[in-house]
């Protein structure tokens, strides 16, 4: 029957074209080596990345997440092996410990892992330090637009105050926001006593005229460009601001501030395992490290690549948190799963 | 011999719907399906997937969080499906019935710019709005104010949004409908001694009732479901159920969460779309 | 006299109202066109600092956005040429044939239009997921294969509906086969309904956010791009590419209505 055979053609003919896309990439990709790399946003400078690129001769591929959940959650719907690196921050790397989601890293193929300072190799989340190497961190501070803030802020609690209405942007992170309403309060950011969770929820909950704006991948913006008079951000963002705009401030709360540490690391299944190794060497040498902090100022665990930055970083406050900002900060630390969906449910109360 | 007999027709009919059957099955039906079960489903300590089954997640969904943001985004769809109509009626209206012969232009006018990216126009908005943003900047400059309005990141904004996002899909069944009104009618009913305004009522309206009905319906549901619009332009505020939805595929980590509320949005979809044919909707026109 | 000044304040007032509406319409085309000429480099790239025409030439450095529009434009033609041919096949099929089960074929072409996107994108993701079929550029065409199908049958089926089947009849009679009348009879009366359910599939999938969000794994479209740079602050280049875009498909606009008229002569 002519018609069925022209069908039959037909369909062929579509199946060929959608095989031969999706063998063609995989071909490509095969044939030149390929990265697939998965990092936070405004993290990884474009121009780090090229130069690997060129030193190397591997494509990289770099798509981004917003938050530690956001990777996890991607990284699992994916086939095992989609990525090569993932960037988690100190707790998410003991969760996925926990889940056997990470490779073991080579440290022969690290021969610039001596730049790293001592205190941060084996650190609490991955106490042998076989599955993490420390990349960047910094802490939640807070920034001031002083010349639309005259009031002086020295805390977390202080931005709880209802006559900074609508005028706050805080990170879209609920460990991170929730832990900054812990602090003001002098709790714990890893509380897990239901009488203290209730005391943190119903303090959360008045924050919601406050926050103007929930951002994780560039809260500078919105202090930048005046939206926001007040935050909870990153620190390097906020240096970046203040480079912008010199009325923002960045104050340290007296509490003790939220503390982050991200790391590389390189889940399970990896398929190009030794590019992975290769760029995380790469992306220890001081110069290079010197060049991410100079776009991204945040606190670099890399001695060597600190002593290049020289004093334009080391004396800065908001790119090098001070020594008693960080003793008397707190990191985030994971919490069992009835505890998570309490933290869960508040954060949901606040955004609705 | 006049006409051969034609052969059986089963095979044709299978080698032209076969595939589209296939197709729907593989990609419509059993995804839908795997949802609807997996809304049943909880997960172990490490966010993964269990096959007990359970009516937790049906349970949390009662939970007051999610109702008042199931009756923000109801509110929310509502009021962009009402602006949209009364907006965009006499717009359609003119344009429709417009004996320019640049009718065409203009008609191709109100389509080019939904060529452009929308996350990008959406992201224009922001431009215009923000604090130190064209139209502030502007009336500052010309004196009308002294303090710059604080228009971004408020509900209103993502209003704003989402009218802008679906407004096409109210102006194409609406200009449609009142194409097809026939002139003769209207001036009938002038002819008659009725003033302007009850033709409008009585006449014209009730004839495009299929565009506004249509418009409103292409309208609403996306509405419920328009994410990126309440991410972008209502600062994280102004969560709507795709949010929701949205956050327990990404980092609640919580599929079978994410699958109930999918399903519960497919009952009122499908709840409504009912209501539609109840009305007398033609649910042809949706497509076209 | 008085009658004459209300009409002409009405058409006063028409054009105006029209007018407003299309500048609502066209007011972020402006701020996305004029910010491509902006001299800024730092981000979020939004206070002007002078007219350059760089960011044009910085486009062409910009590897990943390219290729991403590029990815784009392949899953728009992909998809469509496929859902083309299932939509016509199935179109003509269920128009011509009686067969049990028609009506659910019928409700299942209605979900992916009627349903949010939403939906649709993590119910594709869940079954990628459970069947491993790998996220990229072929889970991106099927997904947009899947939303597109029912449009191109929709547009068809209302060319069907005053389709007259004695011609049909005719042509067998006169001896051609089923073949022979469906490419010479049936497909051209039914091209424009062909055309522009292809047009729609391509439009949808060009710009489609939400499904491709969900089943694109790691390859990047335009919009999830844009969607990306958005997070950090949109850089100007991308408002050079979305101006080039739109001035691309003015043009095409512009050649096809010319074409259509010199047809229509």
């Amino acid at each position: 029957m002519n018609l069925k055979l022209l069908s039959i053609a037909l369909a062929a003919a579509s199946v060929l074209s959608l095989t031969a896309c999706s063998g063609s990439s995989a071909a490509a990709e095969t044939a030149k080596k390929t990265l697939n790399i998965f990092v936070w946003t405004e993290y990884v400078p474009d121009s780090v990345i090229k130069d690997f690129e060129k030193k190397t001769g591997i494509t990289v591929n770099v798509s981004t997440f917003s938050s530690n959940e956001d990777m996890l959650a991607k990284v699992k719907a994916e086939s095992e092996g989609a990525y090569d690196i993932v960037q988690p921050t100190d707790y998410m790397v003991e969760q996925m410990i926990n889940q056997g989601m990470l490779e073991k890293l080579d440290k022969t193929k690290l021969t610039n892992l001596g730049n790293i300072g001592g205190s941060y190799l084996k650190p609490s989340y991955d106490p042998t330090g076989e599955y993490s190497v420390p990349y960047l961190g910094g802490v939640g501070a807070i920034a001031v637009n002083t010349s639309k803030i005259t009031d002086k802020i020295t805390s977390y609690a202080d931005l709880f105050n209802p006559k900074y209405k609508n005028s706050l942007v805080v990170l879209d992170d609920f460990r991170a926001t929730i832990g900054m309403t812990a602090h003001s309060l002098g709790l714990s950011m890893n509380e897990t006593d239901p009488d203290k969770l209730a005391q943190i929820k119903e303090k959360l909950l008045t924050l919601k005229d406050i926050v103007k704006l929930y951002d994780s991948d560039s809260p500078k913006s919105a202090l930048i460009t005046g939206d926001c008079t007040l935050g909870f951000c990153w620190s390097a963002e906020i240096a970046l601001a203040m480079e912008e705009n010199p009325d923002i401030q960045i104050v340290y709360p007296e509490e003790g501030a939220f503390l982050f540490l991200d790391n590389w690391c390189v889940p399970k299944g990896a398929k190009n395992y030794d590019a992975a190794m290769e760029f995380i060497n790469y992306m220890l040498e001081a110069e290079t490290s010197a060049k991410v902090s100079a776009e991204f100022p945040y606190l670099n665990p890399n001695t060597a690549a600190v002593a290049l930055l020289g004093s334009e970083y080391i004396d800065n406050p908001a790119k090098n948190p001070p020594a008693d900002v960080i003793s008397k900060g707190e990191f985030v630390k994971n919490l069992d799963t009835a505890t998570i969906a309490v933290y869960d449910e508040m954060w949901t109360a606040l955004k609705k | 011999m006049k006409g051969r007999k034609l052969k059986s027709t089963v095979g044709p009919a299978a080698v032209m719907v076969g595939p589209v059957t296939l197709w729907l099955a593989f990609f419509v039906a059993i995804p839908l399906l795997y949802v609807f079960l997996m809304s049943f489903c909880s997960l172990d300590e490490n966010y993964n997937v269990v096959f007990s089954f359970t009516l937790d997640n049906y349970a949390r969904l009662l939970d007051p969080n999610y109702i008042s943001i199931y009756l923000q985004s109801l509110l929310i769809a509502f009021l962009t499906t009402v602006i949209c109509l009364v907006v965009t009626y006499p717009f359609a209206f003119l344009i429709a019935r417009t004996l320019s012969k640049y009718k065409a232009v203009f008609y191709m006018l109100v389509i080019i710019p939904f060529w452009t990216n929308s996350l990008i126009r959406i992201y224009g908005w922001r431009t215009f709005l923000g604090a130190n943003g064209w139209l502030n900047n502007t009336l500052t400059a010309m004196g009308i104010i002294d303090k710059p309005l604080d228009l971004l990141f408020t509900k209103g904004t993502t209003i704003l949004g989402m009218v802008y996002c679906l407004l096409p899909y109210m102006v194409l069944p609406l200009y449609t409908a009142i194409e097809k009104l026939d002139k003769n009618l209207l001036e009938a009913s002038a002819d008659l001694g009725a003033k302007k305004i009850t033709t409008y009522r009585r006449i014209v309206i009730p004839l495009t009732a299929s565009g506004i009905f249509s418009g409103s319906i292409m309208v609403f549901i996306p509405c419920l479901g328009l994410f990126f619009v309440s991410d972008i332009l209502g600062g994280g505020n102004s969560d709507i159920i795709g949010n929701l939805i949205e956050r327990q595929f990404q980092s609640g980590n919580n599929w079978p969460l994410g699958s109930a509320l999918s399903i519960i949005l497919i009952a009122v979809t499908l709840l409504l779309v009912k209501l539609y044919q109840k009305c007398g909707g033609d649910l042809e026109s949706l497509g076209v | 006299m008085k009658r004459q000044t209300i009409k002409k304040t009405e058409k006063t007032a028409g054009i105006l109202y029209c007018l407003l509406i299309y500048l609502f319409l066209f007011l972020p085309i402006a701020v996305i066109v004029v910010n491509s000429f902006n001299a800024t480099t730092t981000k979020p790239y939004l206070s002007w600092k002078g007219f350059t025409l760089d960011w044009y030439v910085k486009l062409m450095d910009n590897t990943p956005l390219l290729q991403s529009f590029g990815n784009t434009i392949i899953i728009a033609t992909a998809s469509t040429l496929l859902a083309t041919c299932i939509g016509t096949l199935a179109a003509v099929g269920m128009y011509k044939y009686k067969f049990k089960g028609k009506s659910i074929i019928d409700g299942l072409l209605y979900i992916p239009v009627v349903i949010p996107e939403i939906v649709l994108g993590i119910s594709l993701l869940t079954l990628f997921s459970k069947t491993n079929i790998p996220r990229g550029m072929l889970s991106l065409i099927l997904a947009h294969v899947t939303f597109s199908i029912p449009f191109v049958i929709f547009n068809i089926r209302a060319r069907l509906a005053g389709y007259d089947n004695s011609i049909e009849e005719a042509s067998i009679d006169l001896g051609a086969n089923r073949r022979q009348t469906f490419f010479r009879i049936t497909l051209p009366v039914l091209a424009p309904g062909v055309a522009g359910g292809a047009l729609l599939a391509f439009t949808l999938s060009l710009d489609d956010v939400i499904i491709s969000y969900f089943t694109n794994g790691q390859t990047k479209t335009f919009p999830l791009k844009v969607m990306e740079s958005i997070k950090s602050g949109v850089s100007p280049d991308i408002n050079a590419l979305s101006t080039l875009i739109l001035i691309g498909t003015i043009f095409l606009v512009v050649l096809s209505q010319r074409s259509n008229m010199k047809k229509n002569k």
